[in-house]
């Protein structure tokens, strides 16, 4: 069963996630690109005050990547399910509907994790290549809440989009965008460091707010 | 006879609006049942709350004997499942949709589907949503025979189907059900395609049952008599042996469970001159008529 449910996801699913994971992948090379250009035309040694000491992020075009990803693959897994309201279909299948929806939850996020995990390795690999240890790590540590930010709006886009009642649901877009906004404050490089650990927390909490949805579609709220 | 399905005073509003208060019918096992009513009865309300998907205010649906509201997974997998419109997962194509359901049901029974299947001028990766309403219809009976399921409940089943498309999934539907022993519940906005399917009736006004009964008792004992009075202006409309009158200057409908000979009676004992008395042959949807009224 859990195969089966693993298939329709991956058949919902597959091109966005391959096809935006692809632009990601392109996207962390447009980055190294214009390091390199940058490092030929200014030297190195300016590149590198500028980004230590006059706050320029060399990472910057990776800022809404996550959350782009996330948006279309919980916008291609859910909408199916509320077109025609098919979601009767699923919970109507033979295992409890928390269960499946739990199952959704864990291929999508799984599905995220690979995304990001590619995007994230080259990232990590190509900035090593360009960078040393301490520049690397401030970039780590700034971009870890853009990828959070995607997991939480994964999230946060199942508990909206399974919601029928349109007011409802634009009540918790405003909740959704306000907590987002979280993860995108500007500041010096790596001045996440010491709330990465509590958005992780809440990002996990926020994993399972698309069962409430789900909850009050079978009340009857659709 | 086993109950399949069991309504103890069902009791459903929308905000204010009540659908209906104490609602109580029951479907034994092998039966097909036919819920019929107007738009706004509440036939759409009882779906719903048969598949789990809405919570009434009061009372209990009973499938197989478990709450509607809380199904295990094995009952659920002995229901099979029609969406009004004959949803199914559009993405897919035949085979991916067989090859996903059958992942769920143990009994999984491919032949069926495909044998509607290969009537079904479709390509193999054709996608549902690219189908006709037609074709999406044998997709999902398909599925649904495939899964070999003990109850059926179908929603609106005839909606958007040409009359070909009708019979064949009416003719499918009655020797499945016929064959395995199995209970159908069905609604349809075509009374005419219920006729044919159905053993019983289930007739629903607003907020109440007016009658549930097998198909041919309500046929033999349901009746419509036509007559002209002499005088116009006759109001039966509050005798205790009418269930529905429409009269229209002298000529007059009535619809009644009594006999030809007691209505004649009454008539002549209350001193209404008549002529042209004549008992009219009515189909279900006559019936239906008659016992709802048109409007």
């Amino acid at each position: 069963m859990f195969k089966s449910v693993i298939y329709k996801e991956w058949i919902k699913t597959r091109w966005f996630i391959i096809l935006l994971t692809l632009i990601a992948i392109l996207a962390v090379g447009n980055i190294f690109l214009t390091v390199q250009h940058n490092m030929s035309f200014k030297e190195a040694s300016n590149y590198w005050y500028q980004i230590l000491f006059q706050n320029s992020h060399y990472f910057s075009y990776l800022k809404f990547v996550p959350l782009i990803i996330a948006l279309a693959l919980a916008s291609s897994q859910y909408i199916p399910e509320i077109t025609d309201k098919r979601i009767k279909l699923t919970f109507h299948l033979p295992l409890r509907e928390n269960r499946i929806l739990i199952m959704m939850l864990a291929y999508g996020t799984a599905s995220l994790l690979i995304s990001y995990s590619l995007v994230f390795l080259i990232f990590l690999g190509l900035s090593n290549q360009f960078f040393a240890a301490e520049i690397v790590k401030l970039a780590i540590i700034s971009v870890i809440p853009w990828f959070l930010a995607g997991f939480a709006a994964y999230f946060m886009a199942g508990l909206i989009i399974l919601e029928a009642i349109w007011k409802y649901r634009i009540a918790y877009f405003i909740i959704a965008a306000a907590f987002l906004l979280l993860f995108f404050e500007t500041g010096l490089a790596g001045s996440y460091e010491p709330i990465n650990l509590k958005l992780t927390l809440i990002t996990l909490l926020s994993s399972i707010s698309l069962l409430f949805s789900a909850y009050r579609f079978r009340k009857g709220e659709m | 006879m086993n109950t399949v399905i069991e309504c103890n005073n069902l009791t459903h509003y929308y905000g204010k609006k009540m659908v209906y208060e104490d609602l109580n019918f029951s479907v034994g096992e092998g039966r097909i049942l036919g819920l019929l009513g107007k738009n706004g009865a509440g036939k759409t309300t009882t779906i719903n709350i048969l598949h789990g998907f809405l919570q009434p205010r009061s009372g209990e649906a009973l499938i197989f004997g478990e709450n509607s509201q809380r199904l295990s997974p094995h009952t659920k997998s002995r229901i099979g499942f029609l969406l009004e419109g004959h949803i199914q997962y559009a993405f897919m194509d035949i085979h991916q949709i067989e090859k996903f359901y059958s992942g769920f049901y143990p009994d999984w029974d491919s032949k069926p589907y495909w044998e509607l299947m290969s009537k079904l001028k479709v390509t193999a990766r054709q996608k549902i949503s690219s189908m006709s309403c037609g074709q999406r219809s044998q997709v999902a009976l398909g599925l649904i025979l495939a899964q070999n399921p003990d109850l059926l409940i179908l929603d609106d089943f005839s909606m958007g189907l040409d009359p070909g498309y009708r019979r064949l999934f009416i003719d499918y539907l009655r020797n499945y059900s016929k064959a395995g022993n199995k209970t159908i519940f069905a609604t349809s906005h075509i009374i005419q395609d219920m006729e044919r399917l159905i053993d019983d009736v289930l007739i629903m006004d607003y907020n109440r049952v007016l009658t549930q009964t097998p198909v041919d008792e309500f046929m033999r004992t349901f009746k419509q008599f036509n007559f002209e009075t002499e005088r116009s202006g006759i109001d039966l409309s509050k005798e205790e042996f009418v269930v529905n009158v429409d009269t229209i200057e002298n000529n007059i409908e009535l619809y009644s469970y009594d006999t030809e000979d007691n209505i004649r009676k009454f008539l002549d004992k209350k001193g209404i001159a008549f002529k042209n008395f004549r008992e009219v042959k009515m189909g279900l949807e006559d019936a239906f008529i008659g016992l709802t009224g048109k409007y």
